[in-house]
């Protein structure tokens, strides 16, 4: 089977399915008018923290976000 | 109120008075204040009986109002939780949900809240987390954990350390939405290695019945093979494809896609359980504090007549001593 041949750009690049679609759907939002443009702004807002674990031992969390932190 | 004044007064001196009888003294420092009865001691105190009750009283009012704000928050987010649910019906009736499958490595989502206060369902999740991890841990099998939540990560790291891959806390900062748990499920899949996914949450049924789900989510890799090996995935062929070369290529977008919708509406359910609960729970605590309230009362009635009758009978037979 040719798995390699086919790849789509965003594949290859190190994206999943979910990141490429997050970025359309960002580029459909950006194309609406005010006032719906900032009440979709405001349903893709992201914040949450991510502590990776390694041998029982956690590491240095960090945050993702995109408020800025007060 | 005078009397309450010079019952207070009489409090205090009570150790100066008795104090040529130590036995006396002794009984008055052990015994708790309201029972305080010993010789030249006018005070049976409802001070404390009082303090208790008003720190009751201001407990039931807290909880009364937590519980609007649940049910507040509960309004808005139950829409959304079963407006989810359509997102991944497709998938399952497409791919099949099947618990059963037998992996290598698997890795158990648990979904708890990051706040207190909200009942049972975050030890019911982790039970279940606990319960999966030790049927699918054997001799070749590995077994991961990835937790959502602060209260889920309290309970698990004190016993499954080492199990441990990723914690991811603080989410409920902004109003849940697609894009945040979007994320979130990006940030799981290119951080851990899996054969299947075991999301664990609980699901929302009504305000008081929070059924705890365990949804498996393949990686294509699992879901080729099962689809080889025929069953309701084998039917894959017979549907006609658009975009995508290879059923691997298309296979792959449709787990990564099944994985962030089935996570959207795992999160939606147990936020909205979340808040049932804590309305629940706060529900019942305004009923037990109002009980004791209850209780306390009559204690504070019983003991302050007790105290009046005895000022009674002091003064009369001291009036009729003068007398007679």
């Amino acid at each position: 089977m040719a798995s390699t041949a086919a790849v789509p750009f965003w594949r290859s690049a190190g994206m999943t399915y979910i990141t490429y679609s997050n970025i359309c759907a960002n580029l459909v939002r950006n194309c609406l008018k005010e006032p719906y443009k900032s009440e979709a702004i405001s349903r893709e807002k992201v914040h949450f923290s991510v502590t990776k674990w390694a041998d029982g031992k956690p590491q240095k969390p960090t945050i993702r976000s995109d408020s800025p932190e007060d | 109120m005078a009397m309450a004044a010079l019952r207070r007064e009489g409090r205090r001196f009570a150790p100066l008075v008795s104090s040529p009888n130590p036995i006396n003294a002794i009984r008055s420092t052990l015994a708790p204040a309201e029972e305080q009865v010993g010789l030249g001691v006018r005070s049976i105190s409802t001070q404390v009986v009082r303090n208790r009750m008003k720190s009751v009283r201001n407990i039931q009012k807290i909880t009364k109002a937590m519980k609007m704000v649940a049910a507040s928050k509960l309004r808005a987010i139950q829409v959304r939780a079963e407006n989810s649910r359509g997102l991944w019906q497709p998938f399952t009736a497409l791919l099949g949900d099947t618990p059963s499958v037998n992996v290598k490595k698997n890795v158990i989502v648990t979904i708890s809240s990051d706040k207190g206060l909200c009942g049972g369902i975050n030890s019911t999740s982790v039970k279940i987390s606990r319960a999966l991890h030790k049927i699918n841990s054997g001799p070749d099998t590995e077994c991961k954990y990835v937790i959502l939540g602060e209260k889920g990560k309290a309970q698990l790291i004190r016993d499954s350390k080492k199990d441990i891959e990723l914690i991811l806390t603080e989410l409920q900062k902004n109003f849940l939405n697609y894009t945040q748990v979007s994320v979130l499920a990006d940030v799981i899949l290119k951080n851990v290695e899996f054969d299947a996914l075991r999301i664990v949450f609980n699901k929302f049924q009504s305000v008081v019945s929070f059924l705890p789900t365990t949804a498996t989510v393949l990686s294509p890799e699992i879901v080729e093979r099962e689809s080889e090996a025929g069953g309701k995935i084998g039917d894959l062929d017979s549907y006609e494809i658009e975009g995508g070369e290879t059923k691997s290529e298309v296979l792959q977008n449709l787990a990564e896609f099944q994985f962030s919708c089935v996570m959207f509406n795992a999160v939606l359910e147990n936020a909205c359980s979340e808040q049932g609960a804590r309305m629940s729970a706060m529900d019942s605590s305004s009923r037990n504090a109002g009980d004791m309230l209850d209780r306390l009362t009559l204690t504070y009635n019983r003991t302050r007549q007790a105290s009046i009758t005895t000022e009674l009978i002091e003064i009369i037979s001291g009036a009729s001593a003068l007398e007679g």
